[in-house]
């Protein structure tokens, strides 16, 4: 049951986290946008002159395909880590005051899909520069992903935020895991680059398996995997159910182990 | 529940392992030490605690340092979860065990109003019809877009106060509340308490003995060697001035 005032809340989580990012910056606001943006210039400018042509794509293809990847990666990172910390960061106000514990983690996970949603637009932008034409049901599928993807980590996080209250070292251990993950989903170069016999570390890691699909529907059009992302989906809800029972029940006990 | 009961301990115990040497929570002890159990050191902050907590009471918890005052309210409160026996609330309980909960010294004064205002219970809409009334009487209308880090402690006391005041709930726990301001932030605490006074039940903790033989309705003793007494405010308030 959620009241009006835990609305009013997980707002006013999101917007405190929102606003402490860009406090004191003369830009404020528009380092959201500028931040990737220029970000993904860089990264463009340096791959597409290092690689040239790449596969069986034009480089202006190779752009959208280098951002697309990133984009599903970034998100995947920030959910997870943040989702993760959630709540040891508010360790203070989990001992002061009896609120919902799960508006904390919710509150994570949505900055992470904020900054999803821009990134995408950027990349949107970026690409509709370059003339690449994107369809309909392309980026509906990729919605389609992303929201797979949140539910998914909003379900991890159920455990994972509880877990670090009692072994700290899972922030350091989920900082190399996720910096292998990077290189093991194929982000900067398509598939095909890697050697045949390494390439079932791309085909078994979901995020790869995103990344791949998210690339065909911007890219091609094609709507690859359909059966791989409503799995996905359905272990998602899965996720979020189950997490949410583990959760509601060690929460309670996490106050006396901060 | 007994419609007239506004709290209810029913023989609860606490207990803390704590670690004498420090806690263990990185994975390096555990792997360097994997057969060496930790050594705790039992303790004891509450032991078969029971009383009740009347409609409109005012009820105040005394009693030296490390006798269990703190994890009472925390358990009260929903933070801390007893090991054996229930607590029961009857209504909203908001815990007010430290003033100012969740402020951020980068925010403005008003974005702290809605931050804090929020995390004990109020709706934006609320807030937005208080908003004014907050900072006339906190006395700080001109200071409303200011960084709370730029405020003189005594200001962010006087402002978290003012939000405290309009909080909605039938139940308070108020922890000490009294320690931080001045005189003057005492005077009007004590306004509030005459205020309340038989409209809300408050379980109240403090050392301010005189404070609390005044605005109690019964006092509970707790004791270091974990027995109690519960009583008239004069008689319990005595009695514990002649034990030190």
């Amino acid at each position: 049951m959620l009241s009006k005032n835990d609305i009013d809340l997980y707002k006013q989580f999101v917007k405190t986290i929102f606003k402490m990012r860009y406090k004191g910056s003369i830009l404020g606001f528009l380092w959201v946008l500028l931040k990737p943006f220029f970000m993904f210039i860089i990264l463009f400018v340096v791959f597409s002159s290092v690689s040239g042509q790449v596969g069986n794509l034009t480089s202006k293809q190779y752009a959208v395909y280098l951002l697309s990847g990133l984009v599903i990666y970034t998100f995947f990172n920030e959910g997870i880590t943040w989702g993760m910390g959630s709540i040891m960061e508010r360790a203070n106000l989990i001992l002061k005051i009896n609120f919902k514990r799960d508006i904390v983690v919710i509150s994570a996970l949505t900055m992470a899909l904020i900054n999803f949603c821009i990134n995408l637009m950027i990349v949107g932008v970026i690409g509709t520069v370059l003339d690449i034409q994107f369809s309909v049901i392309g980026v509906s599928y990729i919605l389609l992903i992303g929201l797979v993807m949140f539910l998914g980590m909003y379900g991890i996080s159920f455990f994972t935020s509880i877990w670090m209250v009692y072994v700290r070292d899972l922030a350091h251990i989920a900082e190399l895991g996720l910096q292998l993950m990077f290189y093991a989903s194929a982000v900067f170069f398509p598939i095909e680059l890697i050697p045949e016999r390494y390439r079932f570390v791309v085909e078994y890691n979901p995020i790869a398996i995103y990344i791949q699909t998210v690339r065909e529907a911007l890219t091609h059009k094609n709507i690859i995997n359909l059966d791989f992302i409503l799995i996905s989906l359905a272990v998602a809800i899965v996720l979020v159910l189950v997490g949410r029972l583990y959760f509601k029940h060690s929460v309670k006990r996490v106050a006396e182990h901060f | 529940m007994n419609e007239n009961i506004a709290i209810k301990v029913n023989n609860v115990s606490k207990q803390f392992k704590v670690p004498v040497k420090g806690q263990r929570n990185t994975l390096q002890e555990r792997f360097l030490t994997p057969f060496h159990k930790t050594e705790h050191r039992e303790f004891n902050a509450l032991k078969n605690l029971s009383f009740e907590v009347k409609k409109g009471e005012f009820f105040s918890v005394i009693g030296p340092n490390g006798a269990g005052k703190s994890t009472l309210l925390k358990i009260v409160s929903g933070i801390y979860v007893p090991d054996e026996g229930e607590v029961l609330v009857n209504g909203d309980l908001v815990p007010f065990l430290e003033l100012g909960v969740g402020f951020n010294p980068d925010l403005s004064a008003r974005e702290n109003v809605y931050l804090n205002g929020t995390i004990l219970g109020l709706t934006k809409k609320e807030l937005d019809e208080y908003i004014d009334g907050i900072f006339d009487f906190a006395e700080l209308r001109d200071f409303a877009d200011m960084s709370i880090k730029n405020f003189s402690s005594g200001m962010a006391v006087r402002l978290a106060f003012s939000i405290a005041i309009r909080v909605k709930s039938d139940v308070l726990v108020l922890d000490e509340v009294l320690a931080v301001g001045d005189a003057e932030f005492q005077r009007k605490c004590y306004a509030y308490f005459d205020k309340i006074r038989g409209q809300k039940s408050i379980l109240y903790v403090s050392h301010a003995l005189d404070s609390v033989q005044k605005y109690s309705d019964r006092v509970l003793w707790l004791k270091e060697d974990k027995t109690y007494e519960i009583g008239e405010p004069e008689k319990i308030v005595n009695a514990y001035r002649n034990a030190n």
